[in-house]
């Protein structure tokens, strides 16, 4: 299975510089679940004390959202993101996708639910520069199987070659920082999830590379129906967002909608 | 589940460090299979030397000596059993072979060993060429002597081949003519030049065990005409036989004993030895382990966001813990069997340095013991490794996400 022709980004016309064009491998099937949050409260315990890192009462997504999360540091935001990621366990409250509360069901239906319903981004995209950027990719695929099979193998190169990254490179610590970034949203695409989480995605890119990653983003929301729920201080990436959510001390300070750009 | 490309991408970041657990794992599992099978060779190779002298009939005093003197062909002091003993013994009826021994010169390094000539070849068992000696100017040469068939020399009067002459080199006037040469039969004898006791006896001085102008070799010998000699080997018509004439010659003038006796009580040292070393040597390998546990905690502690982020994407508990036991079980497992091969190598290499020295052919093999040790040793670094992956896999994703 070939990738579809790229089109020319910059016209440059060179690989790097092209803007990448993702297709969804079951266009129009991905129906994104709702979220819905609901008396949501995370805490820890600090020696002091009892903290409570995050208390959301309602927060509602509906499928296809493009949501920025911002704040300052502390307020909670990763915390967010992990939450409903399934990633911890909340002192009280329910995240729920669609009807399924995430956060009460076994770590291992967790597991298996993150690995095909939730792709996960992070700021230091977090490879392993020792393998190639296609066993980068299909590194979920080995949480399942022993060897992948070929349709997922043949995924994994179509999501390189649509990302526009040279799959040619024997090390993925030789590819330029939005190379790796794209390395890592492609791992996070290999089973195409409906849902996209992304954690600071453009803050460790130079702006040029940042615009590029911004722009899959809007592309996994806008052409894919994927629901896209980053953080960010990125201005450049928070305008794209149509909706925009504040948190400050755990809390949510502040929602802005509106129209997408 | 496939943990390979992490546990692959892990070593290869740490390579140098990895290498050097495995070293670690192959040197301490080295030791444990090198002190084993060097003990065992050690066994088997003076066992194999003793096999032809059933019964020992000496002077009163150390068995030990008598057996590194007789059957080692160790240079040393041996008092001579009386005369009269030596005759009585010579003339044993319920004996095969009753063989006198007679040592204390050389030729180029090879001790020249008296004896009578049935032992020469029972000792050999047939000769690879030649004949057994028949009159006293004759000689056999072990398989690896510096002699050649034919040729005709001058023995040294003593056992050190170094001294040159005018510095205290002493050559006896008699010749020896190179009659046959022994099979191999990997024991010191190898390097013996055995000629007949009534030569070692005629250089030195002493009577023949014949009657003055007799000039033939070998039994029967005049009671009344034999000199003291350091031993005398007894092969026995029958078992019994070898229990008879040991209880027999056990006399205030001599003492009579299977080597195989004295050889057990050297055993024990060994055994002791050995022991002490093999504690020596398990205490290296937990220690080895414990570094190398200590140095897996302190890689995996830098890696615990990785971790977490595999788990982000979905990877099961299970998949954490089997990326870090993996990663250790291929420091224990490459590193056994790497000590397996280097302890094999390193006992081959002391062997053959011992028999190059002796003479004893010491057969280093691996054995199941070596096996159950480098089997022991993986099995406790699998276990070991189970910590590590528990802790891991106990670790919450949240705060290793977090932690700077």
């Amino acid at each position: 299975m070939r990738p579809p022709a790229l089109s020319a980004w910059c016209g440059c016309g060179t690989p790097n510089t092209r803007r990448p064009e993702l297709n969804a491998s079951k266009p129009g099937n991905l129906r994104p679940p709702a979220l819905e949050i609901e008396g949501l409260q995370v805490g820890y315990s600090n020696g002091a004390g009892a903290v409570t890192a995050l208390e959301i009462e309602h927060m509602s997504v509906p499928p296809g959202t493009l949501l920025a999360v911002t704040g300052p540091s502390g307020s909670g935001k990763s915390t967010f993101l992990y939450a409903i990621g399934g990633l911890l366990r909340p002192r009280r409250g329910r995240v729920l996708w669609d009807t399924r509360d995430i956060l009460g069901e076994t770590e291992t239906a967790r597991d298996r639910w993150r690995r095909h319903t939730v792709g996960f981004a992070f700021q230091d995209f977090h490879l392993l520069p020792e393998l190639t950027p296609l066993q980068n990719v299909l590194l979920p695929a080995s949480f399942e199987r022993f060897t992948a099979a070929r349709a997922v193998r043949e995924r994994a190169r179509a999501l390189l070659d649509q990302l526009s990254v040279p799959q040619a490179r024997a090390s993925t610590a030789s590819l330029s920082r939005g190379e790796q970034q794209r390395v890592a949203i492609a791992r996070a695409l290999l089973f195409d999830p409906p849902v996209i989480l992304a954690d600071e995605p453009t803050a460790s890119l130079d702006a040029k590379a940042g615009a590029v990653v911004i722009d899959i983003l809007m592309q996994l929301s806008s052409r894919d129906g994927r629901t896209v729920i980053a953080i960010s201080h990125d201005q450049e990436l928070l305008k794209q967002f149509a909706r925009i959510v504040a948190l400050d001390h755990g809390r949510m300070s502040d929602e802005e909608r509106r129209a997408a750009s | 589940m496939n943990p390979f490309l992490v546990v692959r991408a892990t070593i290869a970041r740490h390579r140098w460090t990895y290498l050097l657990f495995t070293l670690l794992v192959a040197v301490a599992t080295a030791i444990g299979v090198a002190i084993t099978t060097q003990e065992a060779a050690l066994r088997i190779g003076s066992a194999r030397a003793a096999d032809k002298f059933d019964l020992m009939v000496a002077a009163p005093g150390s068995e030990t000596d008598v057996v590194l003197a007789a059957i080692y062909l160790r240079p040393g002091t041996v008092p001579l059993l009386d005369p009269a003993m030596v005759g009585k013994v010579l003339a044993e009826p319920r004996a095969k072979i009753s063989a006198p021994l007679g040592f204390g010169d050389n030729i180029g390094g090879s001790p020249i060993v008296g004896t009578v000539p049935a032992f020469a070849d029972y000792l050999s068992g047939g000769l690879s060429e030649g004949r057994v000696f028949a009159a006293e100017g004759e000689a056999v040469a072990g398989a690896a002597a510096g002699v050649a068939m034919g040729e005709t020399f001058r023995p040294d009067h003593g056992r050190n081949p170094f001294l040159e002459a005018g510095t205290g080199r002493v050559q006896h006037p008699q010749t020896l003519t190179v009659v046959g040469r022994m099979k191999p039969t990997g024991t010191p004898w190898d390097n013996s030049v055995i000629v007949p006791i009534e030569f070692v006896w005629r250089v030195h001085g002493l009577p023949t065990g014949h009657a003055e102008g007799e000039s033939r070799i070998g039994p029967p010998f005049d009671a009344a005409r034999v000199p003291g000699v350091p031993a005398i080997v007894i092969k026995p018509e029958t078992i019994n036989a070898a229990y008879g004439l040991r209880n027999l010659y056990r006399t205030p003038l001599s003492m009579a004993f299977f080597p195989a006796e004295a050889l057990v009580r050297i055993y024990e040292v060994l055994g002791d030895i050995r022991e002490l070393m093999g504690w020596l040597a398990l205490a290296t390998q937990g220690l080895v382990v414990i570094a190398m546990l200590a140095g897996v905690m302190a890689i995996l502690t830098l890696h615990r966001r990785q971790f977490a982020v595999l788990r982000a994407l979905g990877a099961p508990r299970l998949y954490i813990f089997l990326c870090v036991w993996t990663q250790i079980a291929v420091i224990a497992v490459a590193g056994a069997l790497a000590g397996l091969l280097l302890g094999a190598g390193a006992a081959v290499l002391v062997s053959h340095m011992i028999t190059r020295a002796t003479g004893i052919v010491l057969p280093a093999q691996i054995g199941p013991d070596e096996w159950l040790l480098v089997g022991g040793m993986i099995a406790f670094g699998l276990l070991v490794a189970t910590v590590p992956a528990f802790v891991s896999y106990r670790r919450s994703v949240i705060q290793s996400l977090t932690a700077q």
